[in-house]
């Protein structure tokens, strides 16, 4: 999810705000002069199917995944966002005038998600990942306006953002803003079919998907040259989704459909902070929208999914014999099996599945040792849960199995380290 | 068929096993129950879900912990110390009990469990908690909640855990040194 | 080649593996793969009649201790035929048979509620519940050997019914040519909420043992194939109309439509069906019923008897109605529940006048003044106040359920050692509830001391010949009469473990065998030891009146007769030290006269073996002809119970009502508890600490399948075979208040009322409570179970 790693890079902030000093000076006076506190409560009365629009649209551009903190009230905020610099609270959306937005115009509504300006005319930090609502259409804005007005308001006060000096000067956005602000951003994949144009606007847009899976620059900001090919903000890297990066690992639209439908798909299952992107967002999609969203990500012209190459004989020789492959039998077979298929609808197959066909064997490694908690899925779906291994292997017997697993099923090279986990630990 | 075996040397109960030729693959409750004899540890869901089927583990630097048999392989307590139910209570050189071990006359006083299929896990886990806090006490006002923490993983159909979680509460807290006063 | 099976799930082959490593590695390429299996042509599932179906119509007379116009109790209840798979009713006529009869007062009752009276209110609602897997955490298993040299077989099975596998054993095994000399029959402890009742396993197992080579075979499922082929909740869709008037809150007319999917497989699902069917009045006086209720065949898994058996699904369905009729006639939900609830010597639904003081109106009251029911409404608003996105309910919601099937048979036999330590063995079998220790404890009343040894789930009773035939529940009461002049004849042998019948039925026979043993051995011996003193008072004590005191003895101004003295001066006079007793109960107990060592003795039993002391003289000995040196003793008279009652489908009924407090979270749509309150009424208990685990496990799954707990009937159901607890979510800790929940039990009513059954009915009323609760809670009635956290959220979005 977005938020937890933009508000990381925060750091050089400053440094942009000497350079676009003084244009940004004359736009904060502007904002703050048009912002405004107080003011009338809005009574918005949208008709049931706007409403209804609205809350799908909010569904797709998963605004509950901030919006909403752990054990909180729904939309009432307090998520915290870690930094480096402090931490940033996710704000209450719900119409309640004091504490939610009741007071917001749809045209104040709109402008936070367009130009990341707040009501009082306050910069929001890119935590709120206007960069990429940026590309939203003023009628899906107002929409989503119109289902979050009518939401039970919810008594929560925002918790003040607890950046430390100078990251705690809001005006420093603007300059940033005005380097890395677009209208919208680039397309990932070859294609012109509707569907395609309605997968770029759900994944770049709605979706934001870029906000994790494209890595980030210096100042925190998505290097749109390099979109979706991955990146690791928190423990759990974002894959490479590009279409060449997708078919790599095997896989095919149907593939997608499955996964970002119901979260599991014969490639594997979706685990860390996709889990809930998925619980809250893409599960609820449409079959014509998730379809759109593979369409793009893979283009008009899907390239075939790579086969499992056949295993290096000498190295799955090696790994088939050695401690790897004893780990494997002590520890994850009692699930995966020895043929590796897994469990159909409680352990998911590690042959072939798309975390082994990463060639950065991170995931693969945090997931051996933290596990993976239990993971329910709709539709009656749910992965038992995974237990970590840290206090059961070595470094080495750890980086064993991971080449084993790479080897056998993976159709990746055995290179792992015991360093490399050793850093991970 | 041809089955590959390995050999496994293991710890039960303070007596040696092994080594013994085990088939690759099977896991350790299986080993329990086929080859050395020990079928008080129960197989519940053989997924690693209701935990049934613990062993406890003891670890080298004197710390215990739980560990489902029905998913883990033989292979893994090579070498290895662990205690089933059927090593709990006290026995003399015979094997004939001697006495019930506190969780489990704390069960037995409380009536806490039915049918009695989750009681080996309920036993195991609980004694792993005791001796935890052993080694780092818990403030008095926080024993309901450690209790709670250390079950909620065993799965009773029968109890609805009450008497369960009450007789390891009671005992914790009639047992100096587990708890301390203050937070 | 091959026929369509006829469920989901259904088994098609047993495997036998010879040695374990090659059987659990076979068994990792076998299961889940579907290619296993080749499959003919597609035919689609069997279509077929219902298993069947009924009616039972009421019409009450002018006040409710009034004679009945129509009722079952009376007339029957009405059977139809079946047309295209449905059931056809009889055509109604005011004079015709009692079927048109009752089909004519099943009309003017759908009459009236079509165009009611104005000041009436009429609700239809609808109610489902889910189909569930009773999920007792020992999966079913089943060994034999059969011995070819020796022709015998024998069988190591748990189930909660004994006596049906080696009945179901022997008559198998008679249709086969392998030739068969004795079957020996191994029932161990084990537990299964019905799912160990009525189940094929021990015949899977014992067609495996023949197989086997003589060697001994374990048949053993893991989760995933318990899922898979064991037996299921029966799924309910539940079609309710009640109408009440509005000034008085009083019910005026209850009609209802039942179905019960019993999947693929004849069980028990008509006799689940009819309980279900004739316990949805609940603790309510309705003036006038009809409710009809099939059970359907269908290619769902074949269900069981599992725990609740039909009156938990119509009951939650009754007491979601309840709340919501109050909150329309804007009254209290626990008031308008006191306005209309059947007080002693009112008639039932079937028309009968259940036995006993009505307790329901006492736990009533208790509910209405508890802390957690007055101070609801202001809880609510200071704890939504201070917690944002958070929703507190209380619900409240009574049931009673019959304990007990209506044709309750069990054998116990009572023997004491000349030390005085006393051994019991009993038919009952031991499914985890407590059965053991409660029958041990029961020796006390008339032994003063539990038992020292036992011997449950006995199966052969070599001192106690009884012979049966015919079935209690239809049987005649002509044939019955006829029958019963043979003195061994009993309308039914020995009942399962199920229904909550330990502690009332199981105990009776154990009462009786010790009394048989007090009366003709113990109060004897004391009476001799007293000498000139005892003499005396045997003129002034009823034997009946002498008390225990600290394991002896004791008659005012006597001396105290420690157990062990008694039991040695018995043993030496040659009285009675043993006695075995058969008993049968249809919602009264069978009793019978006989003679005892000399005297007339009449007991509440059919049949009574007696086991004399060593000093008994030569003439006895004589007597004593079977292998333990029991006497059997013909019955002089004997009295059944009438067959009518059959019809009554009440007798024994307990009474729980429970609240739950909870808290609903919007954002997750989860529902916690934070401690729920039970009153329960069950007679004199015969051991508090098992009455309150009851209550504590059968309220856990209540819970579960009120939030958790949910299988889909079909294809993606559990017969795919990849079922476990990853998808089937058992209640844990966390779920169930377990620091907070707290019981009150209703004192006994005097010392001398029995113990009464409970397991059962513990966890029914905290299903409709939670739902109710959600209701106050969130404002919406949720009448699908079970309540799930997406479900709420729908509702809340
Ligand atoms: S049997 Fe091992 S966890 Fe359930
Ligand atoms: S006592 Fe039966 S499962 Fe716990």
């Amino acid at each position: 999810m977005t938020v937890r790693r933009t508000g990381l890079r925060v750091v050089i902030i400053a440094a942009v705000v000497l350079i676009v000093g003084i244009a940004a000076a004359a736009l904060a006076m502007r904002n703050l002069w048009s912002g405004r506190t107080g003011g009338p409560v809005q009574a918005v009365n949208a008709p049931a199917d706007v409403v209804a629009r609205g809350k799908y649209l909010s569904e797709a551009a998963d605004c509950a995944a901030c919006h909403t903190a752990p054990g909180g009230a729904p939309f009432a905020g307090g998520l915290p966002m870690q930094s480096g610099f402090g931490t940033i609270y996710a704000t209450n959306i719900t119409p309640d005038p004091d504490d939610g937005i009741g007071r917001w115009s749809a045209e104040d509504f709109w402008r936070a998600l367009h130009d990341g300006v707040r009501r009082d005319g306050a910069q929001l930090y890119p935590a709120m990942p206007y960069t990429s609502y940026r590309g939203m259409t003023r009628a899906d804005a107002d929409a989503i306006y119109a289902y979050v007005m009518q939401l039970r308001p919810m008594k929560v006060a925002n918790r003040r953002t607890e950046l430390n000096f100078p990251f705690n000067i809001r005006l420093g956005m603007l300059g940033w803003n005005m380097l890395f602000l677009h209208d919208s951003l680039p397309a990932v994949s070859d294609g012109r079919t509707p569907a395609w144009q309605r997968g770029r606007y759900l994944v770049n847009v709605l979706g934001h998907c870029g906000e994790c899976h494209t890595p980030r620059g210096i100042v925190g900001e998505m290097k749109l040259s390099r979109s979706l090919i991955g990146f690791a903000l928190g423990r759990v890297a974002a894959p490479d989704i590009t279409p060449a990066g997708l078919a790599s690992r095997g896989w095919t639209a149907a593939g997608l459909r499955a996964y970002l439908g119901r979260g599991l798909a014969r490639q594997g299952s979706a685990f860390g902070d996709m889990h809930p992107v998925i619980m809250l967002s893409t599960r609820n999609l449409t079959a014509e929208d998730l379809n759109a969203v593979a369409i793009y990500l893979l283009g008009d012209n899907p390239p075939p999914p790579a086969p499992l190459p056949p295993p290096d004989a000498t190295e799955s020789a090696e790994a088939a014999s050695g401690a790897g492959r004893m780990s494997y039998v002590a520890l994850c077979a009692g699930c995966h099996g020895l043929d590796g298929n897994g469990v159909p609808n409680t352990v998911v197959a590690v042959r072939n599945n798309s975390t082994l066909r990463l060639a950065d064997p991170r995931n693969l490694i945090v997931a051996m040792l933290d596990g993976i908690g239990a993971q329910n899925f709709s539709h009656r779906a749910s992965m038992q849960a995974m237990p970590g291994f840290s206090d059961k292997l070595s470094d080495a017997e750890a980086a064993a199995l991971a080449n084993y697993l790479r080897v056998t099923w993976g159709g990746q090279k055995g290179d792992v380290a015991a360093s490399v986990v050793r850093a991970l630990r | 068929m041809i089955l590959q075996t390995r050999p496994l040397t293991v710890t039960i109960n303070g007596r040696r096993y092994g080594p013994i030729d085990v088939p690759e693959g099977l896991m350790m409750i299986d080993v329990l129950h086929e080859m050395l004899g020990l079928t008080g540890s129960r197989l519940g869901c053989g997924i690693g879900i209701c935990h049934a089927c613990v062993v406890i583990w003891d670890r080298d630097d004197q710390t215990s912990e739980e560990v489902q048999t029905c998913i883990t392989g033989a292979g893994f307590f090579d070498g290895k110390r662990i205690r089933t139910v059927e090593g709990i209570a006290r026995r003399n050189d015979k094997g004939e009990i001697l006495a019930l071990s506190p969780v489990q006359q704390a069960f037995l006083d409380q009536f806490s469990f039915q049918c009695g299929y989750c009681t080996p896990g309920f036993v195991n886990a609980a004694t792993v908690l005791i001796e935890r806090l052993k080694r780092a006490p818990v403030p008095r006002g926080q024993v309901e909640a450690t209790v709670a923490a250390a079950l909620e993983k065993h799965i009773c159909r029968c109890t609805g855990y009450v008497r369960y979680y009450q007789a390891v509460r009671d005992l914790i807290l009639a047992t100096p040194g587990l708890t301390r006063d203050a937070a | 080649e091959g026929k369509t099976a006829a469920y989901l799930g259904q088994a098609v082959a047993i495997l036998i593996y010879r040695d374990f490593a090659r059987f659990r590695f076979a068994k990792e390429k076998l299961q889940f793969n579907d290619a296993v299996i080749r499959y003919g042509a597609v035919t689609g599932p069997l279509q077929r009649d219902p298993w069947g179906s009924s009616r039972f119509v009421r019409v009450g007379g002018p006040t409710p201790y009034d004679d009945d116009v129509f009722s079952c109790l009376k007339q029957g209840p009405v059977s139809p035929s079946y047309d295209k798979h449905e059931p056809v009713w009889p055509k109604p006529a005011r004079d015709g048979d009692l079927g048109a009869q009752g089909m004519y007062h099943a009309d003017t009752i759908q009459y009236e509620l079509a165009h009611p009276p104005a000041e009436w209110l009429v609700l239809t609602r609808n109610y489902a519940t889910q189909s569930g897997d009773t999920a007792a955490l020992e999966p079913d298993n089943a060994n034999g050997w059969y011995d070819a040299d020796e022709q015998e077989l024998h069988l190591v099975v748990p189930t909660q019914s004994p006596q049906e596998v080696a009945e179901g054993a022997a008559a198998i095994l008679q249709r086969s040519r392998i030739g068969m000399k004795r079957l020996f029959l191994h029932p161990c402890f084990t537990v299964g909420y019905g799912s160990k009742d009525h189940c094929t396993m021990p015949y899977y197992g014992l067609l495996a043992a023949v197989y086997g080579d003589g060697r001994p075979v374990r048949l053993a499922n893991d989760r995933f194939d318990q899922f898979q082929s064991g037996l299921k909740r029966h799924q309910f869709s539940m079609g309710y109309t009640v109408a009440v008037e509005r000034r008085t809150g009083l019910l005026q007319s209850f009609r209802a439509e039942i179905v019960a999917n019993g999947g693929g497989r004849a069980n028990c699902s008509v006799a689940l069906t009819l309980v279900g069917a004739t316990s949805a009045q609940s603790v309510y006086y309705f003036p006038k019923n009809d409710v009809a209720a099939t059970a359907i065949a269908s290619r769902a898994i074949d269900s069981g008897a599992a725990r609740g058996y039909g009156a938990l699904e119509t009951l939650t369905a009754t007491e979601l109605m309840m709340d919501e009729i109050a909150g329309e006639l804007g009254l209290d939900a626990i008031e308008f529940r006191l306005r209309n609830v059947l007080k002693t010597g009112m008639r039932s639904a079937q028309g009968a006048v259940p036995l006993g003081t009505q307790r329901a109106e006492t736990v009533l009251e208790q509910a209405r003044d508890h802390a957690l029911w007055t101070g609801r409404a202001s809880r609510k608003q200071v704890y939504d106040a201070g917690h944002p996105g958070k929703y507190y309910g209380v619900g409240f919601a009574c049931i009673q359920r019959r304990f007990g099937t209506g044709a309750e048979a069990s054998l116990a036999k009572v023997e004491l050692a000349p030390d005085g330590r006393i051994a019991l063995s009993h038919s009952g079998t031991e499914i985890g509830t407590g059965t053991s220790s409660g029958q041990a404890i029961a020796c006390a009343r008339w032994l003063g001391r539990p038992a020292d040894a036992l011997d449950m789930a006995v199966t052969e009773w070599p001192d106690l010949p009884v012979e049966t035939s015919g079935d209690p529940h239809s049987i005649s009461q002509a044939e019955q009469d006829r029958l019963a002049k043979n003195p061994r004849w009993s309308p039914a042998y020995a009942s399962a473990s199920s229904a909550s019948n330990s502690s009332y039925y199981f105990s009776h026979v154990t009462r009786e065998a010790a009394r048989v043993v007090y009366l003709h051995g113990l109060w004897p011996a004391a009476l001799a030891m007293w000498g000139r003193d005892g003499r005396e008072a045997a003129r002034e004590v009823k034997p009946e009146d002498a008390r225990w005191r600290d394991g002896a003895l004791a008659v005012e101004g006597l001396e105290l007769l420690p157990l062990a003295r008694l039991a040695q001066e018995a043993h030496a006079r040659g009285l009675v030290v043993g006695a075995a007793v058969h008993a049968f109960n249809r919602w009264q107990w069978a009793e019978a006269d006989f003679v005892v060592d000399g005297a007339s003795a009449r007991a509440a039993v059919d049949a009574l073996s007696v086991r004399y002391g060593g000093g008994a003289g030569a003439a006895k000995e004589a007597l004593s002809t079977t292998p333990n040196r029991y006497q059997v003793l013909d019955r002089r008279t004997v009295s059944f119970p009438p067959t009518q009652n059959n019809n009554a489908m009440v007798g024994y009924n307990t009474v729980v009502g429970t609240l739950a407090e909870m808290v609903v979270d919007a954002a997750s749509g989860k529902v916690t508890l934070l401690s729920h309150h039970t009153i329960l009424e069950c007679g004199n208990m015969l051991a508090p600490e098992l009455v309150s685990s009851q209550i504590q496990g059968a309220t856990a799954t209540g819970i579960g399948l009120t939030l958790h707990e949910w299988l889909p009937l079909y294809e993606d159901g559990p017969g795919n075979g990849t079922w476990n607890f990853n998808r089937y979510h058992l209640p844990r800790g966390s779920d169930v208040a377990v620091w907070t929940q707290t019981a009150d039990v209703l004192p006994p009513l005097s010392d001398r009322e029995p113990p009464k059954g409970m397991a059962e009915v513990a966890g029914i009323p905290i299903m409709a409570a939670i739902v109710n609760g959600v209701a106050h809670a969130i404002g919406h009635r949720f009448r699908t179970l079970p309540v799930t956290p997406e479900r709420i959220l729908e509702v809340l979005a």
